[in-house]
């Protein structure tokens, strides 16, 4: 596999310390290369409990009337804090990702440090796939038993703004920093002149596709019908989102396949260097 | 007796598959197949559930929407796609007969979630109108005939029948109490009819309703019958769509790129 020159050619004589990351432990240990998936479940979780909690006690207190001061108190307030929450948090992370996806790019890497990080890219993606349970069947639950039993007069309902002005983003977030992560860091499989990857194409076009529908679903509850037909045509490319988030199953698959390329080039190396850990140089 | 050379072959090929299967690695653990396989439910039930959803949901939120011409159909239909786009990546990836069987419980579990918490908690809908159906038993079905036929095309054509009979009489079961007749207000009902006369759905007037639609009814004793055949013609057609989003959604993007100019 073609590699960036930084990380095909390590300096001579470098040593498994001098290329490790400083992490202790194994890559794959839970508490190292795994954490990440921890924490974002957790952060995940947390976001969709406390909108669950926020719907249970004021949707039918204060979210049936759009037009009433309550519902702006509860219901406004919350999809922009939604939104500013969501940009504070893709812009410190993007920022993140990018200034210190420039460095590492520039720096050699070891087996052990790739294998840490694609299993971080694992952990994001198992994030995204939460993301994408809680806004594909989560919340369209209650959106289907609340919009098939009272009047909407607003696009932006009680199940709406968590689900469409959150979840909806967040996954377009979360697949796309999954991405930019792969780019810098993994470049065997995700450096930009390798061109972009189907996988990824897949899985940010299943979120940002889904995103439009929004438009197309208020649109179209807008114009033709006001009531909740579930089945009825203009949900439909909803569906389809569900269907491109198979480009999942290519990220994992073409990690997995670079794990054995790692673990055969560290086999080779051992077998040549007993005791020393080199760079990746396949 | 001595070995033929074909057995010293077989038996070469035997020491080298177990070689493989005992090699240890340095980095790969079971921590990456435990990893794959619990936040792989998250995006299969999604699929499966926002697929049924979104093409037969209407007939799976109620009772009363459980009749015996459309329900057959549509069920039947958004239910298979995602297990057969499973079926293949787990046959492919590991001939692992299990793909139908491991989105149907992701789908189980997602589907009762969504009733429990969304439906019966926040909105108090009692359960038993609400339940959603479950697709395992003919989930286990469909898996069993790809390992013994190991065909997608025949898994196709004789489960796609299969599948719609299955998923309405397993499901049938549990709907059978509340199809019996009750009488309410001088007219003999079903429980299932009461029930939705109960629940006050205002957004989902009578006027929407797709159940017992068409001449279809004046087949009398057979429309169950002929809905169940079209179904199972249906499920071919999705378990089709579902082996297209197998192999080109999430299997043919492996290590594809689009190129840059």
């Amino acid at each position: 596999m073609a590699q960036p020159q930084a990380a095909r050619k390590p300096e001579e004589g470098y040593d498994s310390g001098a290329l490790t990351t400083a992490r202790a432990g194994k890559p794959t240990d839970w508490l190292v290369g795994w954490k990440s998936l921890f924490w974002g479940c957790a952060l995940v979780m947390g976001a969709n409990v406390f909108l669950w909690f926020w719907d249970y006690k004021f949707a039918f207190t204060a979210g049936l009337n759009s037009a009433s001061r309550e519902f702006t108190l509860y219901y406004r307030t919350l999809f922009w804090g939604e939104l500013i929450v969501l940009g504070v948090f893709t812009g410190i992370w993007y920022g993140w990702l990018i200034r210190t996806g420039r460095e590492l790019k520039t720096q050699p890497f070891s087996r052990a440090e790739e294998v840490r990080r694609i299993a971080v890219l694992w952990s994001i993606i198992g994030v995204t796939s939460l993301s994408i349970y809680i806004e594909a069947s989560f919340w369209p639950n209650w959106d289907g038993a609340w919009h098939q039993t009272l009047v909407r007069d607003t696009a932006l309902t009680p199940t709406h703004i968590p689900m469409f002005y959150f979840f909806f983003p967040l996954s377009v977030v979360l697949a796309l920093g999954a991405y930019i992560y792969g780019n810098a860091r993994i470049p065997a499989l995700y450096s930009s002149d390798k061109g972009f990857p189907w996988s990824f194409f897949l899985l940010i076009a299943a979120a940002v596709l889904e995103c439009m529908e929004v438009a197309f679903n208020e649109w179209g509850h807008s114009l033709w019908i006001s009531e909740e037909f579930f089945a009825v045509p203009f949900h439909w490319p909803f569906v389809v989102y569900g269907w491109l988030a198979g480009g999942m199953f290519a990220v994992w698959g073409e990690t997995i396949l670079r794990l054995y390329e790692i673990e055969k080039a560290e086999e080779e190396a051992t077998t040549q260097r007993p005791g020393r850990e080199h760079a990746v140089a396949d | 007796m001595a070995a033929t050379p074909m057995s010293a072959a077989e038996r070469q090929r035997r020491l080298e598959l177990r070689a493989l299967l005992n090699k240890e690695y340095k980095w790969i653990d079971r921590k990456w197949d435990l990893v794959f396989w619990v936040t792989a439910i998250f995006v299969v039930a999604g699929a499966a559930d926002i697929t049924k959803q979104l093409f037969a949901g209407d007939w799976d939120f109620w009772t009363d929407w459980k009749d015996p011409q459309w329900w057959p159909v549509v069920t039947a239909f958004a239910t298979i796609i995602i297990p057969s786009a499973l079926q293949y990546i787990q046959w492919v990836a590991w001939r692992f007969p299990t793909g139908a069987t491991y989105t149907a419980v992701c789908f189980f579990m997602a589907a009762w979630v969504g009733r429990f918490f969304q439906w019966n908690i926040a909105e108090s809908y009692p359960l038993n109108f609400v339940w959603p159906i479950s697709t395992v038993c003919a989930a286990i079905i469909l898996d069993w005939l790809l390992m013994k036929t190991r065909s997608f095309i025949l898994t196709s054509l004789i489960g796609g029948p299969i599948w719609a009979l299955l998923v309405w009489a397993f499901n049938y079961i549990p709907m059978a109490p509340f199809l019996q007749p009750v009488h309410f207000m001088n007219h003999v009902l079903t429980v299932s009819d009461v029930q939705g006369i109960t629940y006050i759905r205002s957004q989902t007037p009578e006027y929407l309703r797709h159940i017992e639609r068409g001449a279809l009814r004046s087949f009398l004793g057979e429309t169950q019958y002929v809905s169940l055949v079209f179904g199972g013609t249906m499920a071919v057609l999705g378990y089709w769509i579902g082996q297209f989003i197998g192999r080109y959604l999430a299997v043919w993007p492996i290590r594809r790129y689009i190129k840059t100019l």
